[in-house]
């Protein structure tokens, strides 16, 4: 049933995602409407389709890389609702709500090929840390995307039209307040990294009760996540205590944002914490 | 009933006329309820604010097949004017085209600012007054109720009204991308001119929370900031009091600029990069124009923001034709409505003539039904009235649909079919005519 209440939930956020262009582009309060509730209904399937999961995996861990997947679909959608909820900034529903459906569309096509292993990663624990971490990196991802609208924003009122000609930026209408992006991008932050902390101390905690030990720690993906960890700090640090924003705060985000996926493809190196098959 | 809408508006005459006949929110009530005693109007309201006057009212036909006639003598009458004064100003809608004239106000598109949001808040106090005069039922009420929701059609489906205009409303709207919400922020106003107190009241209705004002005359300062519950800076502090500004609005007559780059950067490390907005409305100009690029701090002087009202101006004007074609939709909407509305007598008669069939026979039957119950007599009577029901569902719907079609051969046929009075020709009450001034 859990793989039947996803694809309904993978359709709802096709419609959603179709829904969110002539909402934010054109500003269709109607259409602005159909796409929450698209999404809303969505999001309520899709956590239905979740617990049906984890019900069914032993001790309530999604035991297999679609079921992450759906899991890591889930955060995103949760963090684009807390978004709009909090900042009324459907705007960011233009890139959320598809890649929402993107990553929802194959987990939904079928069940999982892949069950991981190791008997270790049914411990219930794991959940939080993959759970975690996946709002971690959901939360840079916005907080990227919010930085780089507020650059685009930035330019766009600084590029004044002249008279009679029609500006390449109305197209851009649609963009948040600059102070709004920058709170999205800060807020957003403020919530990743504390996920992402308790993500790698669960994990790191975790594997002390496997024969792993201390080889754990000198593998690259592992040394990836503690290096994309510190840099997250770096970036919080750089935007609270030095009022870093705008542009170098955007490049910053950027950077680890490029770590993150560094981390993420280190798996191919790793030898201890794989997602796929070898 | 004949629909009639005459007026004068800002096209057709100048201030000196349309203030004679002006009525104040106040007195609006009363009124409609004088322009209601008139002979011949059923129903009536008056829209009245400073760029139009109108009238619209249902009226009962004339034998002289002048409805408007009573109109324009009340108005006279009422407000003492010479008729040769007002004429050459007034226009004349019936019917259809006062329908579409109505609805065009309602959506602003016969406005002086295309797509400006107030008409329609006037329009709805007219109909409140109306409806407090008790001089507005069903032909008016469901006329507005459309224009209403026509009106609201168009402003969220056309970007009519999505952009400012005046000078002021685009410092606000440039204000509201880059802060959001304006509540709370801090309004730094350098110079006294009228259009930055102009700016600056906008920027209070939208909620900013501080109004700071510097000027050469400290008098002329504390005049300005007492309407906004402002504070005075003086003149030297000017700079030491730049930096807590969000919004810096300057109109100083200072031949050169009094903000360059360097204010910017000190500004900037104080507020650690929170953003700045200079509106600059000074000629020469009171803002180095190379401030305006350093990041974080946002500088429109009076000729940029000239150039964003007129762009605005024009797509408004883009935004027109596609809500001129919503109106049109939603004024052939009504129409169906109202010669709907025009067959009603025909399917009245209708049903009457059913019902009178369907209690003969029964009576006629009476005698064979003495043995039957109560209940199964009941029964009876809902078997009839349900049968009837059923037979007159195709009659009353094609009534309906000719009616709705303009189809006056059918509409003619199917009341002969069934010897009902005449309807035909509900179309042509609606067609409307207009008579603009000279």
């Amino acid at each position: 049933m859990s793989l039947l209440w996803l694809r309904v939930a993978a359709i709802l956020y096709a419609a959603a995602a179709v829904a969110v262009f002539p909402a934010v582009l054109h500003g269709f309060v109607r259409w602005r409407k159909s796409c929450v509730h698209l999404a809303g209904m969505g999001f309520f399937f899709h956590f239905v389709s979740v617990i049906e999961m984890l019900v069914q995996a032993h001790q309530w861990m999604p035991v297999g890389i679609l079921q992450v997947e759906s899991l890591l679909g889930l955060a995103v959608v949760s963090v684009f609702f807390l978004i709009w909820w909090f900042y009324d900034a459907i705007s960011l529903g233009l890139f959320a709500l598809p890649i929402t459906f993107l990553i929802v569309f194959v987990p939904a096509l079928g069940p999982d090929p892949y069950i991981f292993p190791s008997e270790g990663v049914r411990l219930s624990w794991l959940l939080v840390h993959i759970a975690a971490l996946l709002a971690a990196y959901v939360a840079l991802g916005f907080s990227l995307l919010a930085s780089v609208l507020y650059l685009l924003q930035e330019r766009r009122i600084k590029s004044k039209p002249k008279p009679g000609e029609d500006s390449w930026w109305l197209p851009f209408d649609w963009l948040p307040p600059l102070d709004t992006l920058e709170r999205i991008a800060t807020a957003t932050l403020d919530f990743g990294f504390p996920c992402m902390t308790v993500g790698l101390a669960i994990g790191a905690l975790l594997v002390q009760s496997t024969a792993l030990g201390a080889v754990y720690f000198r593998d690259p993906k592992i040394i990836a996540a503690f290096g994309l960890w510190f840099v997250y700090c770096l970036l919080i640090l750089a935007r609270r205590a030095a009022g870093l924003r705008g542009r170098r705060a955007a490049y910053l985000s950027g950077a680890v944002f490029l770590v993150m996926m560094v981390v993420l493809a280190t798996n191919i190196f790793s030898q201890v914490h794989r997602y796929g098959p070898r | 009933m004949t629909l009639v809408l005459i007026g004068v508006n800002h096209k057709t005459a100048p201030i000196a006329v349309r203030e004679r006949i002006a009525i104040s929110r106040g007195d609006l009530p009363q009124v409609t309820r004088a322009l209601a005693a008139a002979p011949g109007v059923a129903e009536c309201m008056i829209v009245s604010t400073c760029n139009r006057v109108e009238i619209l009212a249902a009226v009962e036909p004339t034998t002289d097949g002048s409805p408007d006639a009573e109109l324009r003598s009340f108005l006279h009458r009422h407000f003492g004017l010479d008729p040769e004064l007002l004429a050459p100003h007034l226009y004349e809608y019936r019917d259809q085209q006062a329908v579409s004239h109505l609805f065009r106000v309602a959506a602003s598109l016969d406005s002086m600012v295309v797509g400006e949001p107030q008409i329609l808040g006037q329009v709805k106090e007219a109909f409140a007054a109306a409806h407090v005069a008790g001089t507005i039922s069903g032909q008016l009420e469901h006329l507005l109720q459309s224009a209403f929701a026509a009106a609201k059609k168009v402003r969220s489906e056309t970007g009519i009204g999505s952009n400012s205009v005046s000078i002021a409303s685009v410092g606000v709207e440039l204000a509201h991308k880059i802060f959001g919400s304006l509540a709370g922020r801090t309004v730094f106003l350098v110079g006294a001119g009228k259009m930055s107190e102009s700016a600056a009241r906008y920027l209070v209705q939208q909620g900013a929370g501080t109004i700071l004002v510097a000027n050469r005359t400290l008098e002329r300062a504390r005049l300005m900031a007492e309407p906004f519950g402002g504070r005075v800076v003086p003149i030297e502090k000017l700079y030491e009091e730049a930096s807590m500004a969000d919004i810096v609005i300057t109109s100083t007559s200072a031949p050169h600029p009094i903000f360059g780059r360097q204010h910017g950067q000190s500004f900037l490390h104080q507020r650690r990069n929170r953003p700045m907005f200079f509106i600059d409305l000074a000629v020469p100009r009171d803002v180095d124009p190379a401030m305006g690029k350093l990041e974080g701090i946002f500088v429109y002087d009076i000729d940029d923001l000239q150039a964003l009202a007129a762009d605005h101006m024009a797509l408004r004007s883009r935004e027109a034709s596609d809500a001129e074609a919503l109106i049109a939709a939603e004024v052939e909407r009504f129409h169906q409505w109202q010669r709907t509305v025009n067959v009603a007598p025909a399917i009245v008669a209708l049903q009457q003539k059913a019902e009178e069939i369907r209690q003969a026979e029964l009576k006629r039957a009476q005698p064979r039904l003495g043995s039957l119950s109560s209940e199964q007599l009941e029964a009876v009577e809902a078997l009839t009235r349900g049968l009837v029901n059923k037979f007159l569902h195709p009659p009353m719907q094609a009534l309906k649909q000719a009616a709705r079609e303009k189809d006056d051969a059918r509409l003619d046929a199917l009341c002969e079919t069934w010897s009902l009075p005449t309807v035909s020709g509900v179309g042509e009450i609606e067609s409307g005519e207009g008579k603009q001034p000279s």
